[in-house]
This record gives C-alpha cells, sequence and structure tokens, in this order.
C-alpha cells in the first residue's frame, strides 16, 4: 500500500471512530467532524455538477460549438437566487414555476404507466382455472393459492383502501360495516408496517457492521492478517 | 475546454453573449418595472401552465397516425411522434442544464451562515472555518484533479503535481467525505437497538400484530430463521412455515396489498396535487402574491 | 439537538420503589450500545456461517440480467452514497459481477446523488480488473447526470447526446460500448440500486412503462417492503433486498463477498434486537405488575 493510501485509510479509521464519540455524549470532535463533513459535501456538490453536467451540455455547446443562446441558461438559473431579495422575489418564483409546472407535467406522463400496471394486478383470479393442457401440480396447492392467497390481497387490498375513507362517518348500517372493514384494513396495516420496521432494522444494522467490516479488516486487518480474513 | 482569451473577447461569440445578457437583463429590468402584481402573478401562472402543457400533452396527443402527424421528425429517433414530441429531449436537456446552476442556493446559504460564525467570532467559528476549509480543499482538488484527465490505471510516470492533485482529492473522498456520511448513517443502528429495548411497548393489538410481523420478518430476511426451522420440508403448504417463506409471504401477501392500496391512495392525492400547482390553484410561501 | 448523555432516561414507572424489572429498563443506553457493539463484533471476528438460500425476487434479478438480449447493453443506476454503502456497495458488486459472468455489457450512471458515480466507479474497476474486462468496451461510466426525469426524458429518443461525456469527460460515443445505442430501447435492462425513495417511480413511468425497457432493483432494506407490489405487477421484474440480496445474488453466482460476509453478525443482531423488545416488554409488564400490587 502507499503512504497515501495508508493516510486515506487512517483518517477513514480516525473519521468513523470520531464520530461514533458521539455514542457518549456530544464533544468538540463530532461537531468539528459534522463541519467537515458539510463542507466536504457542498464541494463535491458543486465539482460534479460542473464536471459531470454543466461543463460538457452548457459550457462546451457555448463556447466550442459557437451556440451563444446557451447563455440563457444561467440567466434563466440565476433567477433562482433573486428568492433572497425581497423586492425582486417574484423573479425567483417565475423561474420555480417553469418547474412546477414541469414537474405537474412529468406526472401526468408517469401516472398512467405507473399505477394502471398496479390496478389490472390487482384483479387476481378468485377461483381457480384449471387448464386441460398444464394442469396443476397438486390440486390442494392450486386451491390454497388462488382461494386463500387471492383472496386475502384482496381483502387486503380493499380493506386498508376503506381504512383511508375518513370523509363517511361509521354510523348506520352501512358506516358500521364500513367501520369493521377500516378496523381490518388499519390491522392489515399494522401488519405492513411490522414488515417495514423489520426491514429498518436489517437496514440500519447493516450500515453498522458494514462500518465495522472496515475498522477491522480494512483498517486493523491492513496490520494483522488474520483479521483482514475474517468472514471472507 | 477552451476558455475565451483576450484575442477571443471581441469575436462574434462573444458580442452575442453579451448582446444576448443586455437583452435579457433589459428585459427582466422592464417587467418588473411595468408588470405590477396582478401583472407578475399572470406571467407565473402563464409559465407554469405551458410548461405543464408541454410536458403533458406531449404524452397524451396521439401518435403513429399517419394522417394527422408525420413520421420521422427529429429528435425521436426515427419513431412516430407528435408536434411535440421533437421538443421533448432539447426542452429535457435544457431544464436540466438550467436546475444544475440552482446548486449554489444551498452552498450560497451555508456559507451565509457559516461566514457571519467566523466573522463575528460567535462561539464555535473555528468550526465554521472547518467548514471553509473543507469546502474549498474539496473544490479545489476536484476541480484540479478533473482537468488532469487522469487516466486509468494511473500511469506511473506522473508528474509531483499530477500526484498531489490525485492524491488531495482521493484523501478528501475516500478518506473522509465517503467514511464520515458512511459513519453518520450507521449511528442510526444504535438508536433502532435503543429504541427497540426503551420505547417499543405491546399494549394494544395493534401493537402486537405489528411486532408479530416484525419478529417473522426480521427472522425470515437472515439464515439463522431458515437454520432454526431447516427440520420443515421444503415443499407443499407446510413449507410456508419456514421462517425464510414465512417471511417472504408476508412481504407479498400481507405487505404488498397493504402498500398498493397505500400508493394509489397517494397517487390519487399526487395528481390532484399536481393538477392544483399546474393550475396555480395552490396556495402557499413559494405561491403567494409579492405583497 | 437531542440530548444523549446517560442520564436523560425518563423512568416510567417504579420511579419511587424500583424492583429488578423496573431499575432493568433504567439502565443507561449505552450498555445496550455496548451489547450490540459486541455481537457484531464477534461475529466478524469468529462467524458463524449458515446456509443462505436465493430467495424468487433475487432470482427474478438474476434471471433478468442473464436473458438480457445478446447486442444489448445493461444500465445500472447507481443512485446511492456512502451512508447506504453497507447495502448497496455489495449489491452493485453483485450486480455487476453477474453481468461480467453473463458476459453481458453494462454502463453505470447516477441520477442522484453525485457521490454515487464515484463509488460505483470504484466497485467496478476492481472487479473489471478481476475478469479483465475494458473499460470503453465491456463496461463502462456514464457519470453523474444531473436532472432525474429530465435525464430520462432526453434519454428516450437520444441516448449518447443526453449522456454527453462520460466519468472521464471523454465524449460517450467514442467509446466503442456504445455503437449501436441510439435510444433507450437499445437498453436491454435497467437495474436501479438506490437508497433513495422516488427513483422508481421515474424510472418506471418514464422509462419502463411507457418504452417497455425492462427493469429490475435493488433497494436497501428500508425502503424495499414498498416496492413489492410493483413486483406483483410485474414493472420490477426482479429485486435485491438490503444486503441479505447481495448475499443471495453471490450464492447465486458463486462469488462470495461483502454480502454474505454481512449476513452472519446480521443473524445475531437481529436475534438481540427481538431479546430487547421481549425483555424490554416482559420487564415493563412484571413492573407494571408488581406497581399495581404495591
Amino acid at each position: 500500500m502507499t503512504g497515501t493510501e495508508i493516510a486515506i485509510l487512517w483518517a477513514a479509521a480516525i473519521a468513523t471512530l470520531g464520530v461514533y464519540s458521539i455514542l457518549y455524549r456530544e464533544n468538540p470532535v463530532s461537531r468539528l467532524l459534522e463541519h467537515i463533513f458539510v463542507g466536504l459535501a457542498a464541494g463535491y456538490l458543486l465539482v460534479t455538477t460542473w464536471t459531470q453536467n454543466l461543463q460538457a451540455k452548457w459550457w462546451a455547446p457555448m463556447v466550442d460549438s459557437g451556440r451563444w443562446y446557451w447563455v440563457f441558461a444561467p440567466v434563466i438559473g440565476l433567477l433562482f437566487y433573486f428568492i433572497y431579495s425581497r423586492r425582486l422575489a417574484w423573479l425567483a418564483r417565475l423561474a420555480m414555476g417553469i418547474y412546477f409546472g414541469q414537474a405537474a407535467g412529468v406526472y401526468f406522463r408517469e401516472f398512467f404507466p405507473l399505477y394502471s400496471p398496479q390496478i389490472w394486478a390487482s384483479f387476481k383470479p378468485l377461483r381457480p382455472i384449471f387448464d386441460a393442457a398444464a394442469p396443476p401440480v397438486s390440486v390442494s396447492l392450486a386451491w390454497w393459492s388462488v382461494v386463500i392467497q387471492n383472496w386475502l390481497f384482496v381483502a387486503v387490498l380493499l380493506t386498508v383502501m376503506s381504512y383511508f375513507i375518513f370523509s363517511v362517518p361509521h354510523e348506520g348500517k352501512a358506516g358500521r360495516a364500513l367501520g369493521k372493514s377500516a378496523l381490518m384494513g388499519r390491522w392489515f396495516l399494522m401488519i405492513a408496517f411490522g414488515a417495514m420496521f423489520g426491514n429498518t432494522v436489517m437496514a440500519r444494522i447493516s450500515l453498522f457492521i458494514g462500518r465495522v467490516q472496515f475498522l477491522l479488516q480494512d483498517w486493523l486487518g491492513h496490520y494483522v492478517h488474520w483479521l483482514a480474513q475474517r468472514g471472507m | 475546454m477552451r476558455w475565451l482569451g483576450p484575442q477571443q473577447a471581441t469575436t462574434p461569440l462573444v458580442q452575442h453573449i453579451l448582446l444576448a445578457l443586455l437583452a435579457s437583463g433589459a428585459l427582466l429590468y422592464l417587467l418588473h418595472r411595468f408588470l405590477g402584481p396582478r401583472g407578475r402573478r399572470a406571467l407565473i401562472v402563464v409559465v407554469t401552465f405551458l410548461f405543464g402543457l408541454f410536458f403533458g400533452l406531449e404524452y397524451f396527443l396521439p401518435v403513429r397516425t399517419k394522417t394527422l402527424w408525420p413520421t420521422g421528425l427529429p429528435n425521436t429517433g426515427g419513431s412516430a411522434g407528435n408536434l411535440l414530441t421533437p421538443g421533448i429531449e432539447p426542452m429535457s436537456n435544457i431544464l436540466a442544464v438550467i436546475g444544475a446552476f440552482t446548486v449554489g442556493l444551498g452552498v450560497y446559504s451555508l456559507v451565509q451562515v457559516h461566514g457571519r460564525n467566523v466573522l463575528r467570532r460567535r462561539p464555535g467559528w473555528h468550526n465554521s472555518l472547518a467548514f471553509f476549509i473543507s469546502f474549498l480543499a474539496m473544490f479545489g482538488f476536484g476541480l484540479w484533479q478533473y482537468s488532469l484527465h487522469l487516466p486509468e490505471p494511473l500511469p506511473p510516470t506522473l508528474t509531483p503535481l499530477q500526484a498531489f492533485a490525485n492524491n488531495g482529492y482521493e484523501f478528501l473522498f475516500r478518506g473522509l467525505y465517503a467514511p464520515l456520511q458512511a459513519a453518520t448513517f450507521s449511528l442510526l443502528a444504535f438508536y433502532i437497538a435503543s429504541a427497540a429495548y426503551r420505547a417499543f411497548r405491546i399494549r394494544t393489538t395493534d401493537a402486537g400484530l405489528m411486532m408479530a410481523a416484525a419478529f417473522v420478518v426480521m427472522l425470515g430476511q437472515v439464515p439463522i430463521g431458515a437454520w432454526l426451522t431447516r427440520g420443515l420440508p421444503n415443499e407443499g403448504v407446510i413449507a410456508l412455515l419456514r421462517l425464510e417463506n414465512l417471511g417472504d409471504w408476508v412481504m407479498r401477501w400481507l405487505n404488498s396489498p397493504a402498500q398498493r392500496g397505500i400508493a394509489l391512495g397517494v397517487a390519487i392525492g399526487a395528481l390532484a396535487m399536481s393538477l392544483r400547482v399546474w393550475l396555480s390553484l395552490e396556495r402557499g410561501t413559494f405561491f403567494a402574491e409579492q405583497k | 439537538m437531542a440530548d444523549l448523555s446517560a442520564n436523560s432516561a425518563r423512568p416510567e414507572i417504579g420511579a419511587s420503589a424500583p424492583g429488578f424489572w423496573s431499575r432493568l429498563q433504567q439502565i443507561p443506553r449505552y450498555y445496550i450500545y455496548l451489547l450490540l457493539a459486541m455481537v457484531v463484533i464477534w461475529q466478524i471476528l469468529f462467524p458463524i456461517f449458515l446456509p443462505i438460500t436465493p430467495s424468487a425476487t433475487t432470482r427474478g434479478l438474476e434471471e433478468a440480467i442473464r436473458t438480457v438480449p445478446e447486442g444489448k447493453l445493461v444500465l445500472i443506476s447507481a443512485d446511492w452514497d456512502s451512508s447506504t454503502q453497507a447495502e448497496t456497495g455489495p449489491q452493485t458488486a453483485a450486480v455487476i459481477e453477474a453481468c461480467l459472468r453473463h458476459h453481458k455489457p453494462f454502463v453505470l450512471m447516477t441520477l442522484a446523488p453525485p457521490m454515487g458515480a464515484k463509488l460505483a466507479h470504484n466497485i467496478a474497476s476492481e472487479i473489471a480488473k478481476r475478469y479483465h474486462a475494458r473499460y470503453g468496451v465491456d463496461w463502462a461510466n456514464w457519470g453523474y447526470k444531473y436532472g432525474t426525469s429530465n435525464v430520462l426524458m432526453a434519454m428516450v429518443k437520444d441516448v449518447p447526446k443526453m449522456v454527453g461525456s462520460d466519468f472521464y469527460g471523454q465524449p460517450v460515443k467514442s467509446l466503442p460500448i456504445m455503437k449501436g445505442v441510439r435510444t433507450v430501447k437499445d437498453i436491454g435492462l435497467v437495474v436501479e440500486v438506490t437508497g433513495l425513495a422516488g427513483m422508481t417511480e421515474m424510472w418506471i413511468g418514464l422509462i419502463q412503462g411507457p418504452q417497455g425497457v425492462p427493469f429490475s432493483a435493488a433497494y436497501t432494506a428500508v425502503m424495499a417492503p414498498g416496492y413489492y407490489p410493483y413486483l406483483d405487477s410485474g414493472q420490477i421484474e426482479g429485486m435485491l433486498v438490503g444486503a441479505k440480496g447481495a448475499a443471495e445474488m453471490e450464492v447465486l453466482i458463486a462469488r462470495p463477498g461483502r454480502g454474505m460476509a454481512i449476513m452472519s453478525a446480521q443473524s445475531w443482531a437481529h436475534v438481540l434486537i427481538m431479546l430487547f423488545i421481549i425483555v424490554g416488554n416482559l420487564g415493563y409488564l412484571l413492573a407494571r405488575g408488581r406497581e399495581r400490587r404495591g
């Protein structure tokens, strides 16, 4: 490993341990590292915006290819900065209007390709349809997969959607039926949230395991070969 | 990348650019001077509507109707389109470029806040100084390293300056930026562990259902869950009781329809909101008239 | 800022005459942190490997890569940064390995955040060396493209124009891998690796749905549950879920990596979290019962 690589390794390890010091209590080291992180992030954002976008898509066409009309791009883009001026803030809203309108238009484009297949897929077969050419492996499995699972799918979907109907009071015959459906929907939502919680635990723990792997296998493993071999 | 030198300062390109800037400035001045609050709002409403209309309409207008719309339009990759289709690609490119200029908004805000801390020597001003040092270092080394266009793998014949630029950039990125971010987000593991012990109380049926599902999914997602139920058969309905299968079943047959129900509701709400924004019916900080 | 000091716990019950269970619920959070750290370190140092069985969602993604038509690219959209690197890093590595194993040329791209372009590039460079894959021929990196939905709309009809230059700043049209790539339909599969919500909706709404380009994804575990409906409707052809998905893909392509290495620690950490919940609730119930009796 070169001297730079070792310096990178040590800097990364010190940065990681410095951030973890906040678990004990807030301290000057972690605060300093937070500010350094924000500075690096801001600097990197500017660098990538120029090198990966503006330089090839704006500067090169304007200066190298002579397309002078690209100068209007920064004129419109810089209108956003008038948000800091009370008198001229309307110019920033004019520029924002472009993007609000565009976002709305793009959402109209996205809506049907995104959600119509969702709706089609919700119409699941509620009775098994046996194809003579390709009989099911097991009739009981076919019944299970269709009658139990498909019915359950549709029931969960409808009860969950009924939970979000807040404009109909849960009174009277119909209202009470809706109320029962909404209660079932709430239970199914709780199951879904439980599944989300389980996945969230997995995600968060993974992040920590990744850092421990770095500290033990990459940093300390550089000096203790046995550590570098762990888990691989 | 070509920079403009003194000889080029009077070329037609520079003249055109300067004229365009002057014209833009004049137009903005005239708009600001002669448009009252109602006129300004009307202009914003029209601009919002037109841009939304363009992108929406291009999707909904029919294509492949040879009698009505021509084929072989430019910017369509040779495929059929409607009259608006050739405009989508250049318009998207232009809007992406314009949007890139807004990155300075956040940076300006940060510079303002931290600049005040440093200039007025507020408590913790040295942290703000560290912000500026790291910001300028990353900006400087990033641009410098990029401008060298170093090939990969790095040739052994790098000059000391080239090596310094590359090493400095790599140190800032891989040594500080990436690990700081990774470590900060990995703190969440500790917080979720602490919350699991101190805050999650099963007091109601709802909470019980949630925890039961969470337990099934947590065990089903990891090898130890499969190991615990390894004795169960791998085929038939009983196979569903294997934790990895049960976890997958919960995700597909309980979680999936519930998420779809939420998503469809959110979709309709977002559609209504998009309509309101497109028609400028929305009120709020960014939509308010200038007072 | 949240008070993280040791004595910030507010005892809910049993404060006047705390029994064992009440005291157990008021232990400083350091012990919880320490236990978690110890379990993870223990498993990193002395892993107990248990078999990993690839799930149907992971098999779907592997099949989607394997069946990419000849002459078409796999586009890996690396929309992640180091905040999710422990999951999305191994996922990206596993997808790249699968592409190279099945001899499918691939390109990287990042819509957001900017860091993804370099992080994914580092991973791809490392793996490409092992397979002797050449940059520009077997793989390429289009770099970070600002504009999300604008980028996707622009690439529908003219991919090289939208991309412009690659990660190194060279014109993308000069790369041999881009020969024959004109519109988005020349892409055989899009694999989005991300920890950001909202990206998939744009890909499906603007590319997969209207243009019929096959789409698969690799998500962090947090966001994966929200995308099962798309799997059900067939809009997503296969999915990796968190580090577990990366581990399963490594099993499928017979290439152990960081994903598999994480899973042993993951298993025991999950058991610990469950123990925390059980002990916490048990303590709560018993302490409440004691208080009622007392």
